[in-house]
């Protein structure tokens, strides 16, 4: 499975410019309108919008980056074998099958001990999800300062939400709040660090 | 390019994901809109990474804040070395910081009944500002106050006292502080020197 997953992985090699402004569902109908293997460049555009969302749903559910890795190219794998096998009817919502198809994996992986196994295998032989944005923006000497000029409320709620991980009751309680403040404040808090991130990297 | 069923979320109402306080029916209402909209998922991944930076700051200490005794249990599962003192209204204290340490925290004791928010001004006996932070949320009943500095902004200060003086955020100008408290700061030591 791993050695398969990988293979996904590598697609996008061919040139899928000509279809980034394409929609999903011509992506998919690309793919499964193609004989077996030859909508490359389609097959690598779905592989590059929807990894990193499976991934992002795996970190969420599987709590481990390794496994949320593994998960997105289980899943993509699934997917991109179940459109050219014609086995999806309606292409249009191959965003709603590709997360079903995430939710049944990650309650697989979450119910048996094979995800040890995946991770093991992966730490021989995997290969990361592509994640494109540059994450050196967001790494802790550029966050510090961002950290720093918030307000000080703003400051202890991103802490105890994001390292202490408190849910916003309890950082109620401890603040003097209403959870529906907290969580108004973390809103205000969260889009204020991103544009001082943003605007540090424009500076 | 791809179809937005439902309106774009803001990166606030994204970051919910990240947290232990989202229902289940708002996880599932976020990854349905993710899974249709890249625009989202780019928000939705920077969020990610924001929280994941955050805890990077975290766990060297490089913060200043009041803080709970549940962010100071993290410090501990974590490694952090912290450095401890506490102080009643009025009171002093000899304070350095050594090379290991990571942060300094200070449990500031005080009277602060019917006090919902203070500010906090540290200055040098020269009477130069050092240091502010305005509007820290005070729960009703607290006797307690956890200050935490950087290690590494302590090891900048001058080798002289620091007075801290809390204020009511709602105080007029002329009002007496509520407590104020005097670090005598010894400065900065070095196992490896003694």
């Amino acid at each position: 499975m791993v050695r398969a997953a990988a293979t996904v992985a590598c697609m996008p090699g061919p040139d899928t410019a000509p279809f980034v402004d394409r929609p999903d569902g011509d992506l998919a109908r690309e793919v499964a309108s193609a004989p077996a293997g030859q909508a490359a460049a389609a097959e690598g555009e779905l592989y590059r919008r929807f990894a990193r969302r499976v991934r992002l749903f795996g970190v969420k559910h599987l709590r481990d980056d390794m496994a949320a890795d593994d998960l997105a190219q289980q899943v993509m794998l699934i997917a991109i074998e179940r459109l050219r096998a014609g086995e999806i009817r309606n292409p249009d919502e191959i965003g709603s099958f590709i997360l079903s198809t995430s939710r049944m994996v990650a309650t697989g992986l979450r119910r048996t001990e094979r995800r040890r196994e995946h991770l093991h295998m992966r730490m021989e032989a995997g290969e990361p999800v592509d994640m494109p944005r540059d994450e050196r923006l967001f790494d802790a000497d550029r966050i510090k300062p961002c950290l720093a000029s918030m307000r000080e409320r703003e400051r202890t709620i991103l802490l105890l939400t994001y390292y202490v991980e408190r849910s916003a009751t309890e950082i109620a309680a401890a603040m003097g709040m209403t959870a529906g403040a907290v969580r108004v404040a973390r809103h205000r808090a969260v889009a204020a660090m991103r544009d001082c991130l943003d605007a540090r990297r424009s500076a | 390019m791809t179809t937005r069923p439902s309106p774009c979320l803001s990166i606030g109402e994204l970051s919910d994901y990240w947290t232990t306080d989202i229902s289940l029916d708002e996880i599932e209402h976020i990854e349905a809109h993710v899974f249709e909209c890249s625009a989202c998922t780019q928000l939705l991944a920077d969020a990610d990474l924001l929280r994941r930076g955050i805890g990077d700051v975290a766990r060297t200490g490089g913060f200043q804040a009041f803080v709970t005794d549940s962010l100071l249990n993290q410090f501990a599962r974590d490694g952090v070395r912290v450095r401890t003192y506490a102080m009643d209204a009025g009171g002093s204290v000899q304070c350095a910081v050594w090379d290991d340490d990571d942060v300094l925290v200070t449990r500031l004791r005080a009277d602060f009944s019917g006090v919902t928010a203070i500010d906090a001004v540290l200055r040098l006996e020269t009477g130069e500002e050092w240091g502010r932070t305005s509007d820290v949320p005070v729960p009703a009943g607290s006797h307690e106050l956890i200050m935490a500095l950087p290690a590494e902004f302590v090891r900048r200060a001058p080798e002289v006292p620091i007075r801290l003086s809390l204020r009511s955020t709602s105080a007029s100008p002329g009002d007496a502080p509520l407590a104020e408290y005097t670090f005598d700061h010894r400065g900065a030591l070095s196992r490896r020197s003694r």
